[in-house]
């Protein structure tokens, strides 16, 4: 026999017990708290995470935005057009100029999202500026982006400006070198601007539900092992769910981005070729992020972790993908992010075949990227899903 | 005696995790068409055991082939010819009874036709017809058991694991469990292998049983023959108010006691005739100056030939540590 079954102390209704009770039920809570270390660490980082990603997302300035410069003219004073352009490029670096031979090669390569703005100098340039008669400049612009091409334009004002005022008087409005600009697309608010990141976060909320999400819930009910138990391989598990996963997440995907064209006024063409293109994005996107939540949960347990990650993942993902305000503002380790973010490339395509019309091969390298990162993650996903407990 | 042939035959299989040896150096084999029975405590390595067998993990060193194939050279043709019923609930809870055995089906290729069938059939063997079409969240404890228990009928295995499969059914969903099991077993001629805490499951059902304590075989035979290896028929056991080392003595040398043990403060005589002794042995204790509290007799059970071997009853154990890791969401295995 043990030692005797302790006798019972008084009632439970005196005020010292009530002081039990609160202090059993907070104690439990802080225990459970400390005993999840990855939550304790998360909780604490996430907050610091936002700090440094949307203070690099929004503050920066905007520099190196690719402009092409088309010079026609041999005068003297193109060339000291072009000499301040390169000042702009050295000092405040607001863009990197590319010139090109003519006029058509700049705007071509605007339209296939190579160049931000293409400035124009006409031939007869320094010949008008030095008759005073109008002179002028063409600017075409790549509107989509409204951000970055105020600025180019601006920068590009002040480039200038700094000509006329060296070799004509102030109060001569004859010799004002006229900026003729061009915009190459229908004007694009800023509301407007951010409905392709709102359809790459509904795919990113869809992926981050099913998919991989189904494999932490079956673990934490315990329900994987009956599963574990038949003939399933590792990839018909993580081919099922990827399959299911798609279809939800695209269906939800495409009511968003029908939904916020309208809230919007995003201007529709109607064009099959344009929604099969804009399905074909979504399809890619979606893939690609369920094969990488694959990757990242595929060996979490627990559904509060899924919690903590989607607030992580949402803060490196989404703000530097250039939804919300463009990669040109971003500190150059943002921008090298910026690079292997799917999700940059997923905003970038919808991007343009929203507000250009562009058509597929515009915006391959969007496409092959998407496409390189789904095999990449979907390999290592498979490779990495453990068919044991 | 008919030859049979081995359905399942494991040598010096062994499992650690970290330091605590869960499974220690178990050889034993299982001929087809029987009832093999896994009995020990909790805690004993018996769950871990099934789980190596059944490709869910991996030994640490020895061998295992479960049909027709070594279980870590060929997992997926094992998983092919094996059935089994985890000791937790699995069947999903967002899915009606019937989806559950529907998807499991799908996952061995059955078609449509037979899979109604089968189904059918197994929901009326179990009783679950009539809440055939209701998620399985409605279900009783009882009821979810026995839809995991059909469940794994579909494809009919030619090998069934059962882990602890009456584990928390009272005694009446006991007795329907095992009927089903011998039922099917009968009509589809399958070897299976259970494991279980419950002496009496054991001897019922059983048709070689293998004692398991703290991840060793500590007996293997039929429960007729683990029996007889323990001496006389029944057991006295006696309650002694101030039990000393002299007392047991004398007891164990009257001519017709066996064997005597003691466990806190109770003596266990293994004796031929209980019911004959037992007065014989309250006079003993009387005239030794002792004072007996309490006497049961009883025949031997399973039990017994447990308590003869580790010299302790079957109990709870104590729990497993749990690696501060797990409420994270991060696998045991990890923080090991």
């Amino acid at each position: 026999m043990g030692p005797a079954y302790p006798k019972n102390g008084g009632g439970d209704q005196n005020m010292r017990s009530v002081g039990l009770r609160v202090l059993a039920v907070i104690e439990r809570d802080l225990k459970k708290f400390r005993r999840n270390p990855l939550v304790v660490a998360m909780s604490v980082l996430l907050p610091l995470i936002y700090l440094v990603i949307l203070g690099h997302s929004f503050q920066g300035k905007l520099q190196a935005l690719p402009l092409v410069v088309a010079n026609l003219d041999s005068g003297p004073f193109s060339r000291n057009v072009m000499e301040n352009l390169r000042a702009v490029e050295a000092g405040p670096k607001t863009f990197t100029l590319v010139i090109v031979g003519d006029e058509k090669d700049a705007i071509d390569g605007i339209r296939r999202g190579k160049y931000k703005a293409g400035l124009i100098i006409p031939s007869d340039f320094s010949k008008r500026v030095a008759l005073k008669a109008r002179p002028e400049v063409g600017l075409f612009l790549d509107n989509t982006d409204g951000i970055s091409s105020e600025a180019v334009k601006n920068a590009i004002m002040g480039a200038l400006g700094s000509i006329r005022s060296d070799y004509v008087s102030i109060r001569d409005k004859s010799d004002e070198i006229f900026l003729r600009d061009i915009n190459l697309y229908r004007q694009v608010d800023y509301y407007e601007s951010l409905v392709p990141g709102v359809v790459i976060m509904a795919i990113f909320l869809g992926t981050l539900t099913t998919g991989a999400f189904n494999v932490v819930m079956d673990r934490f009910l315990g329900v994987d092992e009956s599963y574990l138990l038949t003939p399933l391989s590792k990839s018909d598990i993580v081919a099922g769910l990827i399959i299911s996963g798609l279809f939800i997440t695209t269906i939800i995907a495409v009511v968003i981005l029908a939904v916020s064209m309208l809230m919007t006024g995003i201007h529709f063409s109607r064009s099959p070729q344009q929604f099969a293109s804009i399905l074909l994005i979504i399809i890619l996107t979606t893939l690609c992020l369920l094969s990488l939540m694959f990757v990242i949960l595929g060996r979490i347990n627990h559904p509060r972790v899924v919690g903590i990650l989607s607030g992580f993942l949402n803060v490196i993902l989404f703000f530097p993908s250039g939804a919300v305000y463009p990669i040109a503002s971003f500190p150059q380790w943002l921008k090298t992010f910026a690079k292997i973010n799917p999700e940059a490339y997923a905003v970038d395509a919808l991007k343009g075949l929203l507000f250009k019309g562009a058509d597929l091969a515009s915006i391959a390298t969007d496409i092959a990227f998407l496409l390189v990162f789904t095999i990449v993650m979907m390999t290592t996903a498979i490779m990495t899903f453990r068919r044991t407990l | 005696m008919l030859q049979r042939n081995k359905a399942v035959e494991v040598s010096g299989i062994t499992k650690r995790f970290g330091s605590l040896v869960a499974v220690d150096n178990v050889s034993f084999d299982v001929m087809e068409g029987e009832i093999f029975g896994f009995l020990g405590p909790n805690g004993a390595g018996k769950t871990t055991l099934i789980r190596m067998l059944t490709t869910l993990m991996k030994p640490t060193s020895g061998e295992a082939t479960v049909g027709c194939c070594d279980v870590t050279k060929q997992p997926a043709a094992v998983r092919r010819e094996i059935g089994v019923v985890p000791q937790a609930m699995t069947s999903d809870l967002d899915l009606t009874g019937f989806e559950n055995m529907d998807i499991y089906a799908r996952f061995y290729g059955i078609s449509s036709k037979e899979r109604k069938d089968k189904i059918a059939y197994l929901l009326e063997t179990v009783g679950l017809s009539a809440r055939a079409n209701e998620l399985v969240a409605a279900y009783s404890g009882g009821m979810r058991r026995r839809l995991e228990i059909a469940r794994v009928f579909v494809h009919r295995p030619k090998i069934l694991f059962l882990d602890e499969p009456t584990i928390g059914l009272d005694p009446q969903s006991r007795r329907v469990v095992w009927d089903f099991l011998r039922k099917l077993r009968e009509e589809a001629s399958i070897t299976i292998f259970i494991t279980t805490h419950y002496m009496e499951e054991a001897e019922v059902l059983c048709s070689r049983v293998a004692i398991i304590d703290s991840g060793r075989i500590i007996a293997i035979g039929s429960p007729q023959d683990l029996k007889s290896q323990i001496p006389g028929n029944d057991i006295v056991s006696l309650a002694v108010e101030n039990l000393t080392d002299i007392l047991v003595d004398r007891i164990n040398h009257l001519p017709f006691v066996r064997e005597v043990g003691t466990e806190d403060g109770n003596v266990r005589i293994y004796v031929d005739n209980g019911a004959q002794d037992l007065p014989l042995l309250i006079d003993e204790v009387k005239s030794s100056g002792g004072k007996v509290l309490s006497a049961t007799v009883h025949q031997q059970s399973l039990e017994d030939v447990f308590i003869h071997y580790t010299g302790k009853s079957i109990r709870e154990e104590e729990g497993k540590k749990v690696s501060f890791l797990v409420g994270a969401g991060i696998p045991q295995k990890w923080g090991r």
